[in-house]
Parts: C-alpha cells; sequence; structure tokens
C-alpha cells in the first residue's frame, strides 16, 4: 500500500512539473509576443457593454482573492484579513508603479511578495491556536492594518491613494485566474496539497506520519496571502483608487461568504462564490434598493439550507456535485490503495459530515 | 486632572453601551455557540423604533416635566425592548437554530446575510441619511466637581449599569441563569440533567436582543441620530470586548467594555482621533497572544 501511495506522489509530482513547465512556456511566448492571449481575450470582450466588462473583471479580481483564500484553508487555517492583505499588496504595487515608475508586472509581483511575507507572519503567530482564535487573530491584524493605512500619509491616509495607471486589463485577469485555478486542480493532487488536507483534518496524525506540520501550514498559508496581494494589486491598478477602507473587516467577510457559499471543500466552490456572487448583485441592479436585501436573504437561505456550500463533493473521490444532481467532473475510480484502505468496493462513502473540518 | 476624570466620564457611558451589547453576543455565543452577526443590527433597530416612537408620541423633552419625560423613557425602552425581543425570537427560530452547532463559519454566514438583509432594508425603509431622534430626556448639565455630564450621558450609564446589574442577577441568582450557565458549560450534559435546551436558547436570545435595544435607545440619546449602517464599526467593537473578556463570565464583559470605552476615550482625547478606532483591535491582538482563550475565560468550539 505505501509502494502505491509512493507513486501516486511521484507521478503526481511529474505531473505537476510537466505543467509548470507549460504554463511558464505560455507565458514566455505571450510575453515576448509570439501569442497574444490577453490582447485575444481583450478582444473578445470589446464586443461586450461596459457593464459586463466592468462586472466581469471585478468577479476574476474577486475569485484571485477567494482562491488564495482557498489555499490558505486547505491547511486548516482562517484567514479573515484577505481584504487586508489585498490592500497591502495593492498600496505596495501601487507606490511602485506611480512613485517610482516601475513595470507593472514586477510591481504585481512585489504585491504578491508583501502578501506572502505576511502570511508567513500571520501563520507563524497563529501556528499553535485553535482555529477559531487564529481566524479571530487575523481579524484583529486586518483591522488595524486598515488603521495603520489611515494613518500613513505617504500612502494618502484617510483621502485615498490617487493616481494609480490603469494597467489591468480582463485578459491580463482572466489569464492570471486560469493559471491560478490550474495550481489549485494540480495542488490537490500534489505532494504538499495531500499534507496540508492531512494536517488539516487532523494535524496529530499527519505529524505521526512524518508532515511537518508547521511548515506545511505556513507555507500554503503564505501561498494563498500571495495569491490575495496579487489580486489586491489588479484591483488597485483597475480602480485606480486605494482606499483603507477597503481593507477592513467586512470586505474580509465579503471573501470568507464567497468561499464558504460556493463550498469550501474543492477549488471549484470557492471560485463559483466568487464569480455568482460578484455578479448577481450587479444584474439585480434593477432594483437598487432591494438587491442586497435579496443578496442577503438567498446568503442565509441558501447557507441553511446547504451548509457545505453550494457546490461540494464526496470528499475520497473527485466527483463534485451542484446541488447533489449534476456531476460536474465524470466520478473516477478511486485509486487501488484507497479502496483496500476502506474495504468496501470501489465506491466512495457516502458523504461524510463536513462540519468540523469543512 | 479635570481633563482626565472628564474622559473618563465620557469613556464610561459608551463603554457602558459597548458592554450591554457585548453581553448579548457573549450570551449568544456561550449558550448556541453561534457568532450573532445580526446582533448590531437589532441595536440599530432598537435606535430607529425610538425614533418612531417618540415622533408617534410627539413628545417634547424641553416642554415637558422630568417626570414626564422619565416616564417616557421607561415607556420608550419597555415598547423597544418587546420589539426587539420579538424580531430575536423571530431570528432564533429561523436562523440560529436551523445552524447551531455547525462549524463555526456557517451561523457567521447565515447571520450575516441576515445583517446585510436588515441594514439595506433600514435604508430602503428610512433612507441612507441619519434620522433625527429627538430627545426623551430634557437637556441639563450636571458638575460633579469639575466634570461636565449632560443629563443623557449619565441616562445611558445608569441604565447601562441597571440592565448590567439585572443580568449578573439573573445569570447568577435565579434557576433559568443557573439553566443558562449549565447549557453554556456542556449543552448535552444539561439536556440530560433535564433542561430544556431549546427554550434556553429561547430565553437567552430573547434577553441578549432586549438589551441590544435598551442600547439602542440610549445611543439614540447619547448621538441623537440613527442610521442604517450604525451596527457595523460598533457592533464589531462590542464584539472585540466579548473576545476580549472572555465569555466565560458576565462581569468580565462588562468591565472591558467600559475599560474600551475609556481607553478609546482617552485616546481621542490625548492623542489622536483618527486611532480611536485601533484600540479595541490591537488589545484583541495583544490578549489573543499572550491569552489566547481571552482574558478571564475560554471560548471552546
Amino acid at each position: 500500500m505505501m509502494q502505491a501511495i509512493a507513486t501516486d506522489y511521484v507521478t503526481s509530482r511529474r505531473r505537476v512539473l510537466v505543467a509548470l513547465a507549460l504554463v511558464s512556456l505560455v507565458v514566455v511566448l505571450d510575453v515576448v509576443g509570439v501569442v497574444d492571449i490577453i490582447g485575444a481575450l481583450n478582444d473578445l470582450v470589446g464586443n461586450l457593454s461596459g457593464f459586463w466588462q466592468v462586472t466581469l473583471i471585478y468577479a476574476g479580481m474577486n475569485a484571485i482573492i477567494v482562491m488564495g483564500l482557498y489555499f490558505c484553508a486547505s491547511a486548516g487555517s482562517l484567514s479573515v484579513a484577505h481584504a487586508a492583505i489585498a490592500g497591502m499588496g495593492s498600496y505596495m504595487a501601487a507606490v511602485l508603479t506611480t512613485n517610482f515608475g516601475w513595470p507593472f508586472p514586477v510591481a504585481i509581483l512585489f504585491g504578491a511578495g508583501v502578501g506572502f511575507l505576511t502570511g508567513i507572519f500571520l501563520a507563524v503567530a497563529t501556528l499553535r491556536m485553535n482555529h477559531l482564535v487564529a481566524g479571530l487573530t487575523t481579524l484583529a491584524f486586518g483591522e488595524t492594518m486598515a488603521v495603520v493605512a489611515f494613518n500613513i500619509d505617504y500612502v494618502g491616509g484617510a483621502n485615498s491613494f490617487i493616481g494609480i495607471p490603469l494597467h489591468t486589463s480582463f485578459g491580463l485577469v482572466f489569464v492570471v485566474l486560469a493559471v491560478l485555478v490550474f495550481a489549485a486542480w494540480r495542488f490537490d493532487t500534489s505532494r504538499l496539497g495531500y499534507a496540508a488536507r492531512a494536517v488539516r483534518d487532523n494535524p496529530v496524525t499527519a505529524a505521526a506520519m512524518g508532515i511537518n506540520v508547521p511548515w506545511v501550514k505556513t507555507m500554503v498559508f503564505a501561498l494563498g496571502c500571495s495569491m490575495a496581494g496579487m489580486g489586491g494589486a489588479f484591483r488597485g491598478h483597475y480602480i485606480l483608487v486605494q482606499n483603507p477602507d477597503d481593507m477592513t473587516f467586512f470586505f474580509s467577510l465579503t471573501f470568507v461568504i464567497f468561499w464558504v457559499f460556493g463550498g469550501s471543500y474543492t477549488f471549484v466552490g470557492p471560485l463559483f462564490g466568487a464569480l455568482f456572487l460578484t455578479i448577481i448583485p450587479e444584474v439585480m441592479r434593477f432594483s437598487i434598493y432591494e438587491r442586497y436585501i435579496m443578496y442577503g436573504l438567498i446568503l442565509t437561505v441558501v447557507i441553511i439550507l446547504r451548509p457545505q456550500g453550494v457546490i461540494t463533493r464526496v470528499p475520497l473521490g473527485s466527483q463534485i456535485r451542484l446541488f447533489g444532481l449534476v456531476d460536474l467532473i465524470r466520478e473516477r475510480k478511486l485509486p487501488a490503495w484507497a479502496t483496500s484502505a476502506l474495504g468496501n468496493g470501489s465506491r466512495a462513502p457516502a458523504e461524510v459530515s463536513q462540519d468540523d473540518d469543512s | 486632572m479635570e481633563q482626565f476624570f472628564q474622559q473618563v466620564a465620557n469613556g464610561l457611558n459608551v463603554g457602558s453601551t459597548y458592554a450591554v451589547v457585548a453581553l448579548g453576543f457573549g450570551l449568544t455565543f456561550s449558550v448556541m455557540r453561534v457568532i450573532n452577526l445580526a446582533h448590531p443590527e437589532l441595536f440599530m433597530l432598537g435606535s430607529y423604533l425610538t425614533f418612531l416612537l417618540v415622533t408617534a408620541f410627539g413628545f417634547s423633552a424641553s416642554t415637558a416635566p422630568l417626570p414626564a419625560a422619565i416616564g417616557m423613557l421607561i415607556l420608550v425602552l419597555l415598547l423597544v425592548m418587546a420589539g426587539t425581543g420579538a424580531a430575536g425570537l423571530v431570528l432564533e427560530r429561523f436562523v440560529l437554530r436551523p445552524v447551531r452547532g455547525r462549524y463555526i463559519l456557517i451561523p457567521f454566514i447565515a447571520t450575516g446575510g441576515i445583517a446585510i438583509f436588515m441594514q439595506n432594508g433600514a435604508q430602503r425603509v428610512w433612507g441612507a441619511d441619519p434620522v433625527f431622534v429627538p430627545s426623551i430626556i430634557p437637556f441639563h448639565a450636571f458638575d460633579l466637581g469639575g466634570v461636565n455630564v449632560t443629563s443623557a450621558q449619565l441616562t445611558t450609564f445608569l441604565a447601562g449599569v441597571v440592565v448590567m446589574l439585572a443580568l449578573r442577577y439573573y445569570v447568577r441568582g435565579t434557576r433559568w441563569g443557573r439553566a443558562t450557565r449549565a447549557v453554556a458549560e456542556r449543552a448535552d450534559v444539561a439536556a440530560a440533567c433535564g433542561v430544556n435546551v431549546n427554550m434556553v436558547s429561547q430565553l437567552t436570545v430573547g434577553i441578549s436582543s432586549m438589551m441590544a435595544g435598551v442600547a439602542g435607545v440610549t445611543i439614540g440619546l447619547l448621538y441623537v441620530s440613527a442610521w442604517p449602517f450604525m451596527g457595523l464599526l460598533f457592533g464589531l467593537k462590542s464584539f472585540v470586548c466579548m473576545l476580549v473578556g472572555g465569555n466565560r463570565h458576565v462581569e468580565a464583559i462588562m468591565g472591558v467594555g467600559l475599560v474600551l470605552g475609556v481607553i478609546e476615550a482617552m485616546v481621542t482625547g490625548y492623542i489622536t482621533s483618527t486611532l480611536r478606532d485601533a484600540v479595541a483591535f490591537s488589545m484583541l491582538l495583544v490578549v489573543l497572544a499572550f491569552r489566547p482563550n481571552g482574558l478571564f475565560g475560554s471560548y471552546e468550539v
């Protein structure tokens, strides 16, 4: 059985390497101008109305940040500071492009780097806490950062940071989102992904199996936070203003809502939640006042009826279900080691309770 | 030194309101293991109900005699408590009870949806601009040895203290209070010993909501206005009070609420008002770093 698991790791690692090579090849080709995916995507939405372009770009940027939340949570750490981290990434990138005239991609990388370092700091600080207290610590950290940004005059303070150049486009956002979704998909079957889920489900057992629990938690959390920083940097270069109010708890809560509403168990859920819950209030603009009233009610009703999120899956298989009706991904046979461990044939067990670990 | 005591006096009456709202958070969290994000919105509802009632009665504090003003205040308090208490019971039955015992984020989001609903509902009904809440207590400034206290501040503080003492008596001195503490400790064992857990939940949320209503009335007295999003920052700070104090002792929550109000008044008075909102959260960061279960007791999930 151990042999089977080891083989699985090796093949998944090789797949990750091949995938990474392919992605970087495409990115390099795009940058040097051999193919123009971003331009092609921009042309594609050029025909849409301005409303849909703006809404879709917003949805894409939110989805990038929420993918970060998925990464953070895959090792069991809850982050209620993603809006603050996105804001910090945005400030960093905006200062670099506006005040120092650095190229946009480098600024984005620095935004992600700020998120990464913040993530390492937060993860190390919350390593010994239980998940509720860890989440509350990130909450307090985010609120404190918002007040700090409010009081730094160099980045505009209460007047917001203004004059950021426009760099973000539809194609760019969605290419990055596609890369992140691909990364999340491969992450789920990577060595780090398996380790992260083992840590999430039971840290003590994971440690007994030889997983370096602090390292895995910190790494995964920092990765997720770097995505938030990157998403924030994109957002700053799209709305051209960075306001300290965007970093407060209520915006972080919005991201958590996207993530849990869609279903926190797979990467498809957060993606769906971010896109759906960003677009829905916008298409409900026919009733300006009623739209958030309905939004709140929809949220409450759906979460009461379906606490595990809209899209979820049988934990051991790779089946992703929408409202338990539609199989988004065809059922795949479980690996031999999993079925032998379960000892009940080829079917995964019926959906187990996700209340404690979702 | 007089300025110092003036800041203490200013802080204590805002702090007593923090404490009253925070106690509601703490009670609901202890008994149902649910963080009720809609709790501050009941406080907002209390302020709007005060506005509606005082306007409907056509009461004017400047012409009415003092006994009439006090009678009016008590009447408004009772009616608002009835209103927010009823709203709390509806909330408990249809939102909190279905998600009770789930993973902590599920009730968080379910009640968060209700909070969004109530904020925007209030905005739809009463408009986005603050409404003027007519004063119930005639204005009078008392001079307590160089410290100026207005009648509204005094009423706020007294109402807060009365509510806190009443709650302290309820939790520590009555049969239902003992049942409440039993459910907060271990709901299943309490049920096995014959405590009606659902009844206790309803009572707790009802009492919490009534306290939020009282806080809404007194904040209406202090700020003479109500607006749809008044619950946001206020509720968050009260929530922080509950976390800093820990939810084991009601006295801890009360104390932290008062202390937070005083520290905020000090920061506003001596440093700068922009740093005021950072006090609560830096306090939470420090406390969680050194005592991960709050200063005086534990939140177990």
